[in-house]
């Protein structure tokens, strides 16, 4: 029998676990934003072309690991896409351009998708079953389970590039102090560039661990990147832990909400933490301030 | 190794140099003195390639290098330790280090083992780097960052160095140790270019000197000579 107690853990648990892909997406914003201060506005729509590429892998019938290889690597590639057509120029002129040139890219993947693949949500078949197994009164499937292995995993792997490679620590010049970078024969251009890459990466990650559950159409990512906005202005751009904490805080509040206060709530936490939050906290709870130097 | 010929540049509309050459030669250590807005620092820039010069050649090694990045300069040999020293403050001082030697290091693993002698050596000029490597820089003092910041540049086993205003905000007794370690340098053969206020002490360490006066080079010669001259005597040695 469900006690009250274990309806609340329940709902926090799913509810922190979907969270976490509005971390990893977060996750996506602060990696540029570290490097060059500059975020892409249409990261939705890179996390939903890169599940519609690889369930168009899917559909050729390839094993599911080619698949998600498929699927990060054409993540990797629109990310450096992006930086190159949208981004360098104006942080080149050291404008605000990239803000526009991102959101432009973004709807102009949006009516790709919408002409190549039509409006109608479909659904991406996976190996990892959604049926639920229970561990003390809480049934959790394995396809959440994944969920929450490949967003700390793929993090994980990028946290350790950073800091255990020269390459990585190269990463953390450039946002310290880019003229000195430069100094030092790194080229900013070109970390900027990595970042954008990886953050497309980040992307594709999001794209195919949600793509089971929230299946897969141009509208998918829409409330999904919202979600990210909200934890990585709530964290602080720069928190990674931040990010972690504020993510499943926000999967879990929604889930409660909706199952409380009934489903059409359910964005409604994450846009009243996001008020508060700018209102109260402009550089995260997490963040500190960062000075922006002109 | 390193010769300025005749170099234009500024910020935005506004030109800086008017006009500046100068020479240095390898193995000497070549002092740029003058008063505070004269161009000594935008000299400095502008060679490296912080900024891009309008006119004029810059050779390095052989090789021009005017309009080149900052990155693309630095890769063919010249490291510079800049105004304001420009460490990375969220960063360890033994990262600080090892990305000073970025361009001729594995990107990705064996770094460390690559850096170790040069990392030593360096820890041996600078014994207090080593008791701090672990320790943030932007919690250094400034006369440990002055350190780093030389260190760092070191560490790219430059062709030519620039070290712009060295002594710059430091107590009296770490003026003497940073003008302590030129000298080791010197002895050690380094190639440097050297910007610095205290006229006196640079005139000391430096094999040439340039002054310069709004944006111009207008007197060069030898330490020796500069000691004599009536107009540097009254302006930066008085």
């Amino acid at each position: 029998m469900l006690t009250d107690f274990s309806i609340i853990t329940q709902l926090t648990l799913s509810g922190a676990l979907m969270g976490l892909v509005y971390t990893l997406i977060a996750y996506g914003f602060q990696l540029t934003y570290a490097t060059s201060k500059s975020i892409n506005f249409g990261q939705g729509e890179l996390v939903m072309l890169s599940a519609f590429f690889s369930l168009s892998l899917i559909d050729r019938g390839l094993p599911f690991a080619v698949v998600v290889m498929g699927g990060l690597l054409f993540g990797t590639a629109l990310g450096l896409v992006v930086e190159r057509t949208a981004v360098r120029l104006a942080l080149e002129q050291k404008n605000e351009g990239w803000i526009l040139l991102t959101v432009i890219f973004g709807l102009l993947g949006f009516s790709v998708a919408e002409n190549l693949y039509g409006r109608d949500d479909r659904p991406f078949p996976t190996p990892i079953s959604a049926d639920a197994i229970s561990i003390f009164n809480i049934s959790i499937t394995p396809l959440e389970i994944s969920i929450a292995l490949g967003v700390l995993t793929i993090m994980g792997i990028i946290e350790l590039f950073k800091r255990r490679t020269l390459l990585g620590k190269a990463f953390a010049a450039v946002s310290a102090d880019r003229d000195a970078a430069e100094l030092m024969g790194i080229s900013a251009t070109r970390i900027i560039m990595l970042s954008y890459g990886l953050s497309g990466m980040v992307a594709a990650m999001a794209g195919m661990l949600v793509a089971p559950i929230t299946t897969v159409g141009p509208t998918m990512a829409a409330a999904l990147i919202l979600k990210a906005f909200a934890v990585a202005v709530v964290a602080g751009l720069n928190s990674g832990m931040g990010i972690i904490l504020t993510g499943l805080f926000l999967g879990a509040l929604e889930s409660l909400a909706s199952f409380y206060i009934g489903s059409g709530w359910r964005e409604a936490p994450g846009l009243i933490l996001l008020i508060l939050a700018l209102a109260l906290r402009p550089n995260g709870i997490f963040g500190h301030a960062v000075s922006r130097k002109v | 190794m390193l010769r300025v010929e005749n170099i234009h540049a500024g910020y935005g509309s506004s030109e800086v140099l008017h006009g500046v050459s100068l020479k240095v030669e390898a193995g000497k250590i070549v002092a740029l003195i003058g008063a505070n807005g004269a161009g000594k620092t935008t000299t400095m820039r502008a060679i490296s390639g912080m900024i891009k010069p309008t006119q004029g050649r810059i050779i390095l090694n052989n090789q021009e290098v005017q309009g080149y990045d900052g990155a693309a300069i630095a890769r063919l040999g010249l490291a510079h330790s800049p105004e304001g020293r420009k460490v990375f403050g969220p960063l360890s001082v033994e990262d600080n280090l090892l990305l000073g030697a970025y361009s001729r290091l594995p990107a990705l693993f064996g770094f460390r083992k690559h850096a170790a002698a040069e990392l030593n050596r360096i820890y041996e000029l600078f014994p207090r780097l080593h008791e701090r490597k672990n320790q943030v820089a932007g919690t250094l003092s400034g006369g440990e960052q002055q350190m780093l910041s030389i260190g760092r540049a070191l560490m790219a086993q430059p062709k030519v160095m620039l070290l712009d205003e060295p002594s710059m905000g430091l107590a009296p007794v770490l003026v003497q140790e940073v003008f302590k370690i030129i000298r080791q340098l010197k002895a050690a053969g380094i190639t440097l270019l050297l910007v610095e206020q205290f006229a006196r002490s640079a005139l000391e360490v430096a094999d040439y000197v340039y002054v310069m006066e709004h944006g111009k080079i207008v007197l060069e010669g030898l330490p020796s000579e500069m000691n004599k001259n009536e107009r540097v005597l009254a302006a930066y040695l008085g």
